[in-house]
């Protein structure tokens, strides 16, 4: 890299654009990463005690997650939540993405696309409030539902998980609607039309042209869309009741209500660790390198 | 099996315009059928309104006497080559032959005898584990044809699919094509912008432009007498001279080319039967039927200057400019003519053209578009009487 950059830019640029890059790699990523790593590694102590003969390396921090039913079920649920978060999302960009690529016109495209992205030109929190309001047990959706008559008394939307799923597949749409636009729009349109001309009907063009076409795609969207949900605050926090908390929760009280950091930099790694292990599993799933995931 | 195709008053519009006119066709079964036209004269639309990619605006499309509207692609008894051929590239070869049988439900093992005697008839047995990326140009070309195959289709479509080969490959798959079309019996629709494509494979050719269908003849036929002036232009090479109609005596014509004087000419059944004295008509001489005369001959002659010669091995290709009128003419020697004219024949000489009258034909000026000699391109036509 460092070749190429001189060989374009000089040799003292290049080598100012490699310090840059290497201390925010460092300093920004690295090192905060080890800090917390080593943070989760030692007990909770006493700013006295720190340095002396109870402050030694200890893997009891994340002993305490398995021994925490509570802790250790809102871990799992929210592994469980976040593969559902996923698989809605999915289910949700597919068709869209599918009719953005290949079936609407340029222009139904474009403004499609800006109605997507309109919403977020607002603060992630403002627009988690919004459906706050819509999913209200007063709110505008049961009014409506309760007006045509389709449900007799209102909907606690907000007092399971129905809440924060609503809200998570949109707050993270885009993030699975763009690499499959772009995965679907590079298929030629003749693939399907051969596949339909064979006699094929409109899933089997799906399952055996579309889908396997997309699916770097595919993995790219649910990847990012599991890790953000895996990762969120907000929603959960705004939409979520209390039975329906989320693991990141759990780490946000270690840290500024429990004042235990150690503590949470466990659990913190713990939720660094599922995400690595989910994007490893899903490339291997779907047979996709890195270099898929990036393009 | 019935694999006759049937246009009855098809007319294709896409908005204000109108990409097929008012069109009925027959095409026979088991027949190799072309449709033979520049790019954008509608000669795909029609081949998509076959296979149900497209709905026509007005009439139908009977394949087999059963009419085809409403039925959608997928359940359409034909079968599409694509001008790119639209393998699919995460498949094996065999999962592409077999795609269309997966998709009707046949069992592994039928799926795989059909494959495997497809790939002997296109000769690349032995083929089938491999990955498409893995195949050449050509072999590519014969895996499509058997895919379309396997789903024994009664009407193969074919859009230009030989295009994107180099061409000695090109002619050796028009043969191949043809001999698969004879062992199969199956009804072939070909459609390509090449009328050497056309003249060689089909057993009758379409010949479009703008979107209406000029005439529908055998190779020969569309050949030697072509019925309007398009077909004459686009179907091989011609020279066309603008004239007005001096006498008529049944089919032979005598023309007056303005200063060329007085020509010969004669009229093509049918197209020409209109053609009477004082009425504009184009003449049309193929570039073989004219001849170098010797400096003695008598008889009618045109006087000419050569601008370049040609070697192109088997014959030579003269281009020379009138010199009454300044008209182009281009000459195609061979045998004799051409050993006597090779070397000779310099830039800037003048030589004496003959012509028999009886095979050059003469059209009425109908306004159909014309083919620019110089680029090949299809303009509309220039309604002017030679001056």
């Amino acid at each position: 890299m460092f070749r190429q950059l001189s060989a374009r830019f000089g040799s003292p640029v290049a080598m100012a654009i490699v310090t840059l890059l290497g201390m925010w790699l460092i300093m920004m990523v690295t090192l905060p990463q080890l800090q917390m790593i080593e943070y989760s590694l030692r007990p909770n102590l006493l700013p006295a005690q720190i340095g002396g003969p109870d402050d030694r390396l200890t893997v009891a921090n994340y002993v305490t997650l398995f021994n925490n039913d509570i802790h250790r079920a809102i871990f799992l649920k929210t592994i469980w939540s976040s593969v559902l978060v996923t698989l809605l999302t999915l289910a949700v960009s597919y068709p869209l993405a599918w009719y953005l690529a290949k079936v609407a016109t340029p222009r139904q495209a474009a403004l499609c696309i800006l109605l997507l992205i309109v919403p977020f030109w607002i603060n992630e929190i403002l627009r988690t409030y919004s459906w706050f309001i819509l999913l209200a047990f007063r709110g505008p959706l049961n009014e409506v539902l309760l007006a045509l008559g389709l449900i007799e008394r209102p909907i606690r939307f907000l007092s399971g998980d129905a809440g924060v799923m609503v809200g998570m597949v949109y707050a993270y749409i885009l993030f699975m609607v763009f690499p499959l636009y772009n995965a679907i729009e590079s298929l030629d349109g003749n693939q399907v039309r051969a596949a339909r001309d064979l006699g094929a009907g409109t899933l089997r063009t799906h399952r055996r042209i579309v889908i396997p076409h997309a699916k770097p795609g595919i993995a790219t969207g649910c990847i990012m869309v599991f890790m953000l949900a895996a990762g969120s605050y907000a929603v959960p926090a705004l939409l979520g009741s209390p039975g329906s908390r989320w693991f990141t929760q759990i780490i946000y009280n270690w840290f500024f209500e429990g004042g235990n950091w150690n503590q949470g930099a466990a659990y913190a790694f713990l939720l660094l660790v599922l995400c690595i292990g989910f994007m490893s599993l899903v490339m291997k799933l779907f047979k996709v390198g890195l270099g898929d995931i990036a393009k | 099996m019935d694999g006759s195709v049937s246009l009855d008053q098809v007319v294709m519009r896409f908005g204000d315009f109108t990409a097929i006119e008012r069109s009925s066709l027959e095409i026979h079964s088991g027949e190799f059928f072309s449709f033979l036209g520049p790019s954008g004269c509608g000669k795909t639309t029609l081949l998509n309104m076959v296979s149900g990619f497209l709905t026509p605006s007005e009439g139908q499309i009977l394949i087999g006497g059963e009419p085809m509207a409403g039925v959608p692609v997928n359940r359409r008894p034909t079968a599409m080559i694509f001008q790119n051929l639209a393998l699919f590239p995460l498949m094996s070869v065999y999962e592409n032959i077999e795609f269309g049988l997966e998709v009707r439900g046949v069992n592994k093992r039928a799926r795989r005898e059909v494959s495997e005697r497809l790939l002997s008839l296109v000769a690349l047995e032995g083929s089938g584990d491999k990955q498409v990326a893995e195949l050449s140009g050509g072999q590519k070309q014969r895996i499509a044809i058997a895919r379309a195959l396997a789903v024994e289709p009664r009407v193969l479509l074919l859009d230009e699919p030989l295009s994107a080969l180099d061409l000695k490959l090109r002619q050796h798959m028009r043969a191949e094509l043809k001999a698969i079309q004879r062992k199969t019996g199956i009804t072939f629709i070909y459609i390509t912008h090449d009328q050497g494509e056309a003249l060689t494979m089909s057993d009758r050719v379409a010949v479009m432009s703008s979107g209406r269908i000029q005439q529908v003849a055998d190779p020969m036929t569309l050949y030697r007498t072509p019925q309007t002036g398009f077909v004459a232009a686009f179907v091989g090479e011609n020279n066309r001279l603008e004239v007005t109609v001096a006498e008529r005596d049944g089919e032979r014509l005598t023309l007056d080319a303005g200063r060329l004087g007085r020509l010969q000419g004669s009229a093509v059944p049918g197209a020409s039967d209109g053609l009477k004295a004082g009425d504009s008509a184009a003449l049309f001489i193929r570039p073989e039927q004219l001849r170098l005369l010797g400096q003695g001959s008598s008889g009618p002659a045109l006087e000419a200057e050569v601008e370049a010669v040609h070697f192109e091995g088997a014959w030579l290709m003269l281009e020379t400019r009138l010199v009454a009128s300044a008209e182009r003419l281009r000459l195609q020697l061979s045998g004799e003519q051409a050993r006597g004219a090779a070397g000779r024949l310099t830039q800037g000489e003048r030589v004496r053209l003959g012509y028999d009258p009886a095979e050059a034909v003469v059209l009425p000026n109908d306004g159909s578009p014309v083919v620019d000699e110089e680029t090949g391109e299809v303009k509309e036509a220039a309604n002017v009487p030679a001056a």
